[in-house]
This record gives C-alpha cells, structure tokens and sequence, in this order.
C-alpha cells in the first residue's frame, strides 16, 4: 500500500483566497490545469513523491482556504509543517500586501524553523500584473524567503517551488540544522531510510505529528 | 337421318306414283314434296272405278292392318304406275260392286297412309327445316366464293394487260430499302450501344447507379437481339466487362455506405441491385463491409494515435492487439474517444441502413401487388439485418475490449479512470439501444479492471482518510446551514439521480423494481442516441457528457440549480454574508482586495473575536450542521465511489461496501480517539448495537498494532486492513477549561451523526443500483448496524466529559466518610451531594460557554446533561454499595441524599425526566426488601454488578447469616453465568 520512501515532508500552501493554491496542487499532481476551481472548503490533501537530490521524498501537501471563515480550520493544520509555500496573486495587490499577517501566522503556529517558499501566481497574466518582480523579491529578502514566480496554468515553475523548497528543507536536515527526530518538525523516514540507518530503536509510525 | 333420308325418298316415290296432287296444310316449302298431295282429284278418279260395295266386313280392320293390306308393289319401285297396276287386277268382266269395293278398300288404305304420312312429316319437319337452312346457308357461301373468284379474275386481268418491267425495277427497289433502313436502325443501336460505356460512367460518377444500370441491362437485351453481327458480338463483351465494372463500382459505394449513411444514395444502390436481381447478394456484401469498416476503422484510429514513428509490420490479425498496446497512456483516452465516435459512426449507419430497410419494406406490403418473390426477399433483409446487428456489436466490443485490456489502468488517476468508464457506460447505453444487447463481453472486460483498479483507490482512500483523521483538529468546518453532501462538485453528475429516487422512492416501491431502474438514469429518455446524433455529433462528444447532466438535472427539479453550485459564497453563514458579498472568482480584483482589507484589521479582528462572540450570544450561531474537514473528505469520497458505481453497475456492491468501510473507520476512530478517558465502565453508556459495531469494525477493518520484533510478518488478512488511527496531539481533551475538548468531542460526534445522515440520503440510490436481493441485504445490514449508531455514541463520548468534570474521587470518599450505621432518620443531607452539585454547576456554566462558540443542538444538550447524570447515578449507587454496614437511618439518608441531589439538579437543567432517577432509587429501596423476596429481586435486577448486589444483601440480610450466603451463592452463580458483572 505505502510506496517507500527517504523522507516524509508535511507541506502547507497558505496565502489569500483566488491566489490560485489549489490549481497549483492541482497541476502539481494531476499535471493538469483545474479550470472550474472553486473556494476550498476547509482543507484538501493531496501527496507526491519526488525525488530530490538522490532521496525520494513523500510531500504531504495540504492546500488550506484561504477564506478568513475558515481561519479557525485552517490554523490547526499549521502545526508541525516542514515547509510552506506561501501563495499570492501577481495581479492582486492585495494578496501581496496580506503576505506579511501569513507569514506571521505560519511562523507562529508552524514553528520557527518551517521553510518558506514565496511564490507570485498567475504569471501568464502579465498584462495585468500589479506586483513586479522586484518588489515581491525585496519582500522576500527581507523575510528570508525563497522567491519563484509560476504560473498553475501554463505549470512553468509549479514543480520547481515544491522541489526547491523541499530541497532546502533536505539541506537543512544533511547540515544539521533540522533535527527530523524532532517532534513536529514535520519530517519523518520512511521505509527506505530505515532501511539504510536502520539506528532508530524506537520506530515511528507514519504519521507525521504523533506524540511518542 | 340416313334412315329419315331414306324414309322420305320412299315416300315421296310413293307419292309420285300415286300421282296424288291434293295440298296438305302443311306450309313445306319444297315444291317436290307438296306437288302430289296437293292434287286430290287424282285418287278419287280411280277410286270411282273400284268402288265396292261396303258390306264387307272390313271395317273391322284397324290403322296398322290396313297399312299392312297395302300390296307389296306399291313400295317397289319408283316408277312403279299405281293405276295401271290397279287396272290390270281388273278382270275382263267389270263388276261394279267389286271394283267399287276395291275403290273402296284403296281408299281407305290412303286415307291410312296419308295420316301415316303427315304424322311422319310432322315428326320430322325441325329435323328438316334446319337441313333446310344449313343447305341456304352453304348456298350463300358459295355465292361469295363465285364473287371473290370473279374479282380476283377480274384484277389478274388487269394485271395482266398493265405490268411492266419499271414497276418490278421499283417493287425490287423499295424492298431494298426497307432492308437498308433496317441495318441503318441497327447500326444506330450499336451505335449507341458503343457510345453508351462512356454515358454508364458519367451516370456512374453522379452516383446515379439505377440508371446506369438500367441502362446496361437495356444495351445488354439490345446486343442480345443484334446477335447476328460480328461486330456486336466484340461490344457484348465489352458490356459484360462494364457490367462487371459496375457492379465493383456498386459495391465500393455499398462501403462507403458503412462509413457515412446517405439516403439517396443507399437507395441508388438498392435499386440497382433491384435491378440486377442481386439484393440478398448485397446484404451479404453489406455485412461484410461493415465487418471490415469495423475493423479498419478501429485499427486506423489506433495508428494514428501510436503515430508513424512505430512501424508496425505484424501480421493484421495480432496487428490491432499490438498496435493497442503501444498507445501511449496520456493518449489513452482521447484514443478511447476517438475509437468511440468512429465506431459510433459505423452503428449509427447500420442502424440508418435498417431503418431505410424499415421504411421501405412497408411500401412494398401496402402495395397489394407484392409476389412471394418480394416478400421472401424482405423477410431474408429483416432477419439478415437482425443477424447482422447482433455481430456487428459483437465485434465492436470485442474492439474495445481488446483495447481496455491493452493499457493497465491502474496506474490511472480516478477522473480519468472515471472517463473511461463513461465512455464505457455510453456505449453500452448504445448497444442496448442498438441491438438490445447487455454488451457482457465488454462489462466483463472493464469489470476486471475496475475491480483492480477499486481495490487499489479505496486502500489510498482508506490511507488518506486516516491522514485526514490524525490531523483533524476536530474544529467545525463552517458550512451553510442546508449543506448537504449533494452540494458537493463529487456529487455533481448525481445530484439528479439521487433526488429523482429520493423523490419517486414511494412510487418505485410500487413499481416493478426493473422498469424503473431502466429509466432512472438510463439517459435514453430524450429519445435515444440514434434519433439525437444521427446526422451529426456522437454520444461521445465531451461536450454531450456535460449536456446530458445538465438535461437531467434541468428535468428532474429546477427548483434553484444554483444551490449545486459549489461556489463557497453559497456556504457563506448568514450573518457573515454582509463581508463576502463580493467574493468570488469572477472578478479576481474585488476577491483579493476584500481579502486584503480583512487581512490588514487581521489581529483585531482575531483580537476581537472573542467579544464579538460573546455579545452575540448563543442565539446568533450559525445553525448550520456540525461537521469537520474529515467528513467532507469522506463525503467527497462517497461522491467518488457512488460515480463510478453509477457508471458500472458490476462493481456497486464493491463500492458499496468500500463506502462502508469509510463510514465505519470514521466512526472507530470518532470512539478510539474520544471514549479513552471513559472513567466508569458502565454498560449504561454503550447501546449493544453500537458495542457490536465497533467489535465488528475492530475485527474486520483495523490492522492489530504491529508487534516491534515481529513486524515483518503481516499476514494477507492484515494488508487489506487499516491501521490503528491516533489522535493529533493538537487536540487537547484534558483542560478543564474547555471541558476537557467538549466543543472538539462535540464536533467529532455530531459529525459523525451527520455523516449517518447524509449516508441515510441516499441510502435509496445506493439500494437501486445493487438490484441483486442478497446484496440488498448487505445494505440493509449496514445501515441497521453501523449507520444507525452513530448517534449511540454521543452518550460513552459525553460521559467523558462528565466523568472528569465530576470529581468522582472525592465524592467517593467524602461518601465513605459518611456514616450509614445512623439509627435516627437525619434531616440534613450529606456534605458530599453539594460538592458534586457544586461540580455540576461548574459545567452547567462550563456548557454556556462552549455554547457561545459552538452551535449545541438541543439533542447534544440534553445527552451532554444526561451523561452527566447517568455518571452522577453509577457514582452514587457505587458509593452505596461501599457501605458494608448500613442501618435504616443511614438508608434514609441516601434516600434523603439523593432527593436532594434530583432537586437541585432540577434547577441545573431543562432535561425531563431526570434518567436513570430509578437506578439508584431501586438500589437504595432494595434493602427494605423482604429476605424471601430478595432472590427474585436480585435475580430480575442485573443492572447492578456483582459487588453492587453483595453489599446489598450484607446490608439487608444483617442478621440472617444463612440467607446471606444462599443468597451469595445465587450472586457468585449470576456472575459465572455472565448475567451480571
Ligand atoms: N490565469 C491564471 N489563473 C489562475 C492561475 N491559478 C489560478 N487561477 C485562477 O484563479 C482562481 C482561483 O484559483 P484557486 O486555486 O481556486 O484559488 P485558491 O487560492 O485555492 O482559493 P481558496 O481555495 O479560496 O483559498 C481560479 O479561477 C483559477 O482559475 C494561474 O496561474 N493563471
Ligand atoms: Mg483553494
């Protein structure tokens, strides 16, 4: 049933409503364009195992509502995430401006070490662009960010934010600075990794955030 | 006549002989025969002379004898003289008597003769007269005869004198010329008949066969007539050869026929076959075209998908099963599609040919004149025609079964693997219509896919919804307060489905149970795919799949289609609609920047969100159904799981109890994750259906915990089960604050209890599409013991609640502190009734709070309330029964205890009648219980437990020591047999 794996990552895509979240885990996973998207009601799943750098790795990716109604929802699926992409609309100023309270929230209720990866939707509609390139990197310099600009329609760089951002996060655990045996750090082994460490006495379950 | 003849020549010698001339009155026309009668005088000349006397005896004598005395000469000759013969007789002595008797006798004797006579001619003269006239008549003949030969001697005559050699010249000429004439008419005729060929093939190109070959079939009867040239004898030739031409010519376009059904042209040809004599023969032909379009077609369609590159150089009849497999998957289904509309192509012209067979086969029956010949011919294309249906979709599917089993599916995303079977389900839908057929082979083909293809979604299903459950924060996922899962996008292409059987399920019950399945969504209503797509289009255009909802839909309830939409303004609560007005996808700008606008006051807003809130009050909730994130998912996977069963009916039991398992997972996991801090054990709480239940689910569904050492050995029964789902550990059920998670536990249960809900929604269509009984049977067992529970588990998950928020410890030990041995009936109740009491005021308020966030219904009220009191009551008799001594005032202190506790708790809450009051009221009365009747009564009473009922009888048999141990024996028995704990 479970395909094997190095590592399991717990992924969130945060950021205003109609920022396009849910069409990019949509082509992120069925490759396709979802044309009829509507407002997400609470929180979707959805799961791909990508290879980075010579691990597989499971992303389990939740696309909460970016709908303030379901805040309360939303928030409680923050905790113990490994890495976020943090979505607003290049043509929506508003959804940028909004950037900095979803930053706020996803570091404080995800943890401080959560990787973030901004990324600019919709840039096939350069037309109507009302964020540039620039100031959206300036924030995210700022913030310590990673920056991408995709576009969910056309797919250009929709698998290149999720395998950036977990491309760093596998970087951080191989420097040490992320401790996957943490609790909620969002990370775990899977079956491949213990197959070849095969150190850890006390075997974790597949679930990404239990108590041990 | 001869005789007649004879006769008559006699008599007339007679006659003449007599020289009679008298006239008979007889209007003979023959002079010779009235001649002699007519003279009368005669006879009576010599009769004078043989006068005899008549004394003579002769008249006597009769008719006959005179005749008879007639002498023998009278009838002798012809020239024979009667008077000289009468004369001689005369002796040389005349005597006058003698001769005058003589004369006499002669006279009498022709007197005789002549009556004779006109007898005779009397008899005989009809047999004359026509004689008579026959003779007139060959007189006549003869006359024309004489003038004719006198007019042709008379013209010879002039012949003769006026011939003359010119006019021979001419006569010879002329006849020379009607000669030339007649060879000049032939030579046109071949002529033509050369010319002809070249006219056959203009007609041909127009398509105009029944000319043209009418056309042949005259040049054909002409070169027959002109057999007698040579040159014509080449010609014939040469038209048998344009005949045989032609006749290929009639049969491409007999292929062509198969590809795009034309009807003037199918007509051409049918009358030229007519013509030809050939029409079976061309229904033959026709079948096997269609045969071969069949398979080219398919094969084409193939090709062009695998593309040039792949040079396929296999054998034909491997070809097609090669050439399927190299498709690649992402063109999978355009490929399915295109297979689909040419091959529907196909159909549709075979059943365009049988109607045009249809028509014109009745025009032949009303005309009256239709031989046997015809009739014989219409009843082989009838019944050709049917044969060649049931072939022809036989080896449509045999098409597309090969080609579902070409490509493993399993790899398939579920909406594609769900187009697939659209498509699949259309075509059976057309074949139905087509020939009537079920198409098995191709149900058994996609059957077996489906099964493995199901068998490995659900398990991810299965997987993700545990995922979904151990991150469930069990917070309420606000929805509109009339969500239902037909709202759902899963749900889309059922909505109508559901509703129709929803609405007409009284009906249906009345109905024969198959007749109205057909109809439910069978989509051939709006009369059938033929009808619709038979000049343009295919039922397997993208763009009808969509119409075709959508007309269900619009016919079954048009009461506002724009509840279906999923847009989430729709899910807007009420009171928050005013901020989300212009929400929507439509107009991005507006979208982002109410969000934005939101998101600036963000802090505040979450700031003030608790005094709004409370300000609101409890009466301003949304009352819309308590559900999580989890019981959407579980819903959307039912929409999933009902759209594929809907689309292969073989599969619904499979899906059907898949589905089953979702609901039963979700419940294990509602009472896994809620029930762990149960503090009292009390049968009380778990209804026996619901403890059945969640035995059942424990053993089918949830995989053991893996043993550490032995983790490899999961043995095959294990795999196909799921594991054991835990709590996140965001979810905090141990603050008192919030009574201990009650919003959390609240969610989880009431979800749950919505979920059985919409499960029961549409119980209807989950039972009309399993038709088989026993299988109905597994439905019925679902929903009577898994669904139907649901709401049972409010009581052992609320009881936790109570559980802690009491504090039990103490109450127990402030009540063991209390003396019961009291002989004097008290008057002030125990200490230990108010600390409980004051516990539950604690809740109460506790309660108000929750409630002032969260919509409580008042079902979850009252059973929140009854928890409580049940777990009050259990505590209260516990506490009883640990007094080993007890006498009658100490009893009616509990007595006294308890009816203030109910008094108070009266006040606390709205819940009538206070339950489970009884079961410590009966505990506490038992001991007034005669020691005779104290056996019944514990034997009718095994509610309590084992130690309960001990403590009883030690109490109440105090000083009986034997009735006390008898007594224990029928406890310590009750309990081995299991009756009571
Ligand atoms: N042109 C263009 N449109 C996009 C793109 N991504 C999303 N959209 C459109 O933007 C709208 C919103 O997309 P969603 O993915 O539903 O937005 P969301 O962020 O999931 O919204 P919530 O679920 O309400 O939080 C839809 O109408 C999409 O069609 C993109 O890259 N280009
Ligand atoms: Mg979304």
């Amino acid at each position: 049933m479970s395909e094997s794996y190095d590592y399991l990552f717990k992924f969130l895509v945060i950021g205003s409503a109609g920022a396009g979240k849910s069409c990019i885990l949509h082509q992120f996973i069925e490759s396709k364009f979802k044309d009829n998207s509507s407002h997400t009601i609470g929180v979707e799943f959805g799961s791909k195992i990508v290879k980075v750098g010579g691990k597989s790795v499971k992303l389990q990716i939740w696309d909460t509502a970016g709908q303030e109604r379901f805040r309360s929802v939303t928030r409680s699926y923050y905790r113990g995430a490994a890495g976020a992409l943090l979505v607003y609309d290049i043509t929506s100023r508003d959804s940028f401006n909004a950037l900095s309270n979803w930053l706020r929230d996803a570091r404080s209720l995800a943890g401080p070490n959560i990787v973030i990866l901004l990324v600019g939707n919709k840039k096939d509609l350069d037309a109507k662009r009302e964020v540039t390139f620039l100031e959206a990197s300036k924030f995210a310099q700022e913030n310590e960010l990673i920056f991408l600009e995709s576009s969910a329609k056309t797919g250009e760089n929709v698998e290149e934010s999720f395998l950036k951002c977990s491309k760093t996060i596998l970087s951080k655990i191989e420097t040490g600075e992320l401790d996957p045996e943490r609790i909620g750090s969002g990370i775990q082994y899977g079956d491949l990794k213990h197959l070849q460490t095969n150190n850890t006495a006390r075997r974790q379950p597949d679930c990404v955030c239990r108590p041990l | 006549m001869a005789v007649m003849g004879d006769f008559k020549q006699k008599f007339s010698g007679l006659l003449n002989k007599l020289g009679n001339q008298s006239r008979l009155s007889l209007s003979s026309p023959s002079e010779e025969v009235l001649k002699p009668i007519s003279n009368e005088g005669f006879v009576s000349t010599p009769s004078k002379e043989d006068v005899k006397p008549p004394e003579e005896p002769a008249e006597i004598l009769s008719d006959d004898e005179i005749l008879e005395s007639v002498e023998k000469e009278y009838f002798k000759e012809l020239d024979f003289d009667p008077s000289r013969h009468e004369l001689k007789k005369i002796g040389e002595t005349l005597i006058c008597d003698e001769i005058l008797s003589h004369s006499e006798r002669l006279h009498r004797q022709q007197k005789v003769v002549s009556k004779k006579v006109l007898s005779q001619i009397l008899t005989n003269q009809r047999a004359c007269n026509e004689e008579f006239e026959r003779i007139q008549n060959l007189q006549s003949i003869l006359r024309e005869t004489l003038s004719i030969c006198r007019d042709g001697r008379s013209k010879l005559n002039t012949g003769k004198q006026q011939l003359t050699t010119t006019s021979l010249g001419i006569l010879a000429n002329y006849r020379k010329r009607q000669l030339l004439r007649g060879i000049l008419h032939s030579l046109n005729t071949i002529k033509t008949l050369q010319r002809s060929e070249e006219h056959i093939q203009v007609l041909l190109s127009e398509s105009r066969y029944e000319d043209a070959i009418s056309e042949l079939l005259e040049c054909q009867s002409a070169a027959t007539s002109l057999k007698r040239f040579a040159c014509v004898a080449a010609l014939s030739g040469k038209l048998v050869d344009t005949l045989v031409m032609t006749e290929e010519q009639l049969d491409v376009a007999l292929g062509k026929i198969c590809e795009k059904f034309d009807e003037t042209l199918y007509g051409q040809l049918q009358a030229a076959y007519a013509l030809l004599g050939k029409t079976q023969a061309a229904m033959d032909q026709l079948h096997m075209h269609f045969t071969s379009a069949i398979q080219n077609t398919a094969l084409k369609v193939i090709k062009s998908f695998v593309g040039k590159s792949e040079s396929v150089v296999a054998t034909s009849g491997k070809q097609y099963n090669e050439l399927c497999k190299k498709v690649k998957e992402e063109n999978f289904i355009p490929c399915l599609q295109e297979l689909c509309s040419s091959l529907w192509r196909i159909v549709c012209s075979h059943h365009r040919v049988a109607l045009w067979h249809q028509k014109h086969t009745v025009d032949k029956g009303t005309n009256k004149g239709a031989d046997l010949e015809v009739s014989f011919t219409n009843e082989y294309i009838r019944q050709k025609l049917e044969s060649m249906q049931a072939r022809i979709w036989q080896d449509v599917q045999a098409r597309f079964s090969t080609y579902l089993f070409s490509t493993d599916l399993a790899s398939f995303k579920f909406d594609n693997f769900l187009q697939v079977l659209g498509f699949v389900h259309r075509l059976m839908e057309v074949g139905e219509e087509f020939c009537g057929s079920q198409s098995e082979e191709l149900q058994k083909s996609v059957r077996l896919q489906s099964e493995n293809y199901f068998a490995k979604y659900h398990a991810g299903c299965l997987e993700e919804l545990r995922i979904f459950l151990e991150n469930e924060s069990w917070t309420h996922c606000p929805v509109k307060s009339d969500f239902t899962c037909l709202q759902l996008q899963e749900f889309r292409s059922l909505r109508g489905v559901i509703q129709n059987i929803g609405l007409h399920e009284q009906q249906k019950l009345q109905q024969s149970p198959d007749s109205s399945n057909q109809s439910q969504d069978s989509n051939s209503v709006a009369g059938g795919y033929f009808s619709r797509f038979s000049e343009s289009g295919t039922p397997f255009d993208l763009a009808n799949f969509d119409l075709q909802e959508e007309d269900i839909l619009a016919n079954i309830s048009d009461e506002a289609s724009g509840y279906f939409s999923d847009d989430s303004d729709e899910e807007v609560p009420e009171e928050l609609k005013g901020d989300f007005v212009d929400e929507g996808h439509g107009d991005p700008s507006v979208h982002t920047s109410q969000v934005a606008v939101r998101f600036e006051n963000c802090g505040r807003v979450r700031f003030e969100q608790k005094k709004v809130t409370r300000s609101k009050g409890r009466s301003s909730l949304p009352k819309g159904p308590l559900l999580t994130n989890t019981t959407l998912t579980v819903l959307r996977h039912c929409g999933k799981y009902l759209q594929m069963s809907r689309l292969l009916r073989t599969v619904a039991m499979d899906v059907i109890i898949c589905l089953s398992q979702l609901f039963q997972y979700y419940l294990y996991a509602v009472h896994a994750f809620f029930t762990t801090d149960l503090a009292v054990s009390q049968p009380n709480l778990y209804s026996v259906k619901l403890q059945a239940a969640l035995k059942r689910i424990n053993a089918e569904l949830i995989r053991p915990e893996k043993q550490p050492s032995a983790m490899v050995q999961i043995n095959q029964d294990d795999k196909k089960k799921v594991p054991q789902p835990h709590i996140s550990p965001i979810v905090n059920i141990n603050d008192p604050e919030s009574l201990f998670g009650l919003s959390e536990r609240v969610v989880a249960v009431e979800s749950l209890v919505f979920l059985a809900d919409q499960l029961d929604s549409i119980r209807p269509y989950l039972e009309h599409l399993v038709r088989h009984e026993p299988r109905k049977h597994y439905i019925q067992q679902f929903y009577l013991q898994m669904v139907s529970v649901a709401s049972d588990l409010r009581l052992p998950v609320y009881a936790c609640i109570s559980g802690r928020a009491l504090d039990l410890r103490t109450m127990l030990n402030m009540m063991a502190r209390v003396n019961w041995e009291i002989k004097e009936v008290s008057s002030q109740h125990s200490p230990y009734v108010d600390s409980v009491l004051r516990d539950m005021q604690i809740f109460s308020m506790r309660l108000e709070e929750a409630a002032s966030h969260l919509f409580i219904s008042k079902d979850v009220h009252n059973t929140l309330w009854e928890a409580l009191v049940i777990v009050c009551c259990s505590t209260f008799v516990e506490g009883f029964s640990n007094a080993k001594k007890c006498a009658t005032g100490g009893r009616a202190l509990m007595q006294l205890d308890f009816t203030q506790f109910i008094s108070k708790l009266e006040k606390l809450t709205t819940l009538r009648p206070i339950p489970h009051k009884e079961y410590v009221e009966l505990y506490v009365k038992a001991y007034y219980i005669p020691e005779e009747q104290l056996e019944k009564w514990i034997r009718e009473h095994t509610q309590y437990s084992s130690k309960h009922l001990q403590t009883l009888i030690q109490c109440a048999c105090q000083n009986n020591k034997k009735t006390r141990q008898r007594l224990s024996g029928v406890i310590e028995e009750m309990e081995r047999l299991g009756l009571i704990k």
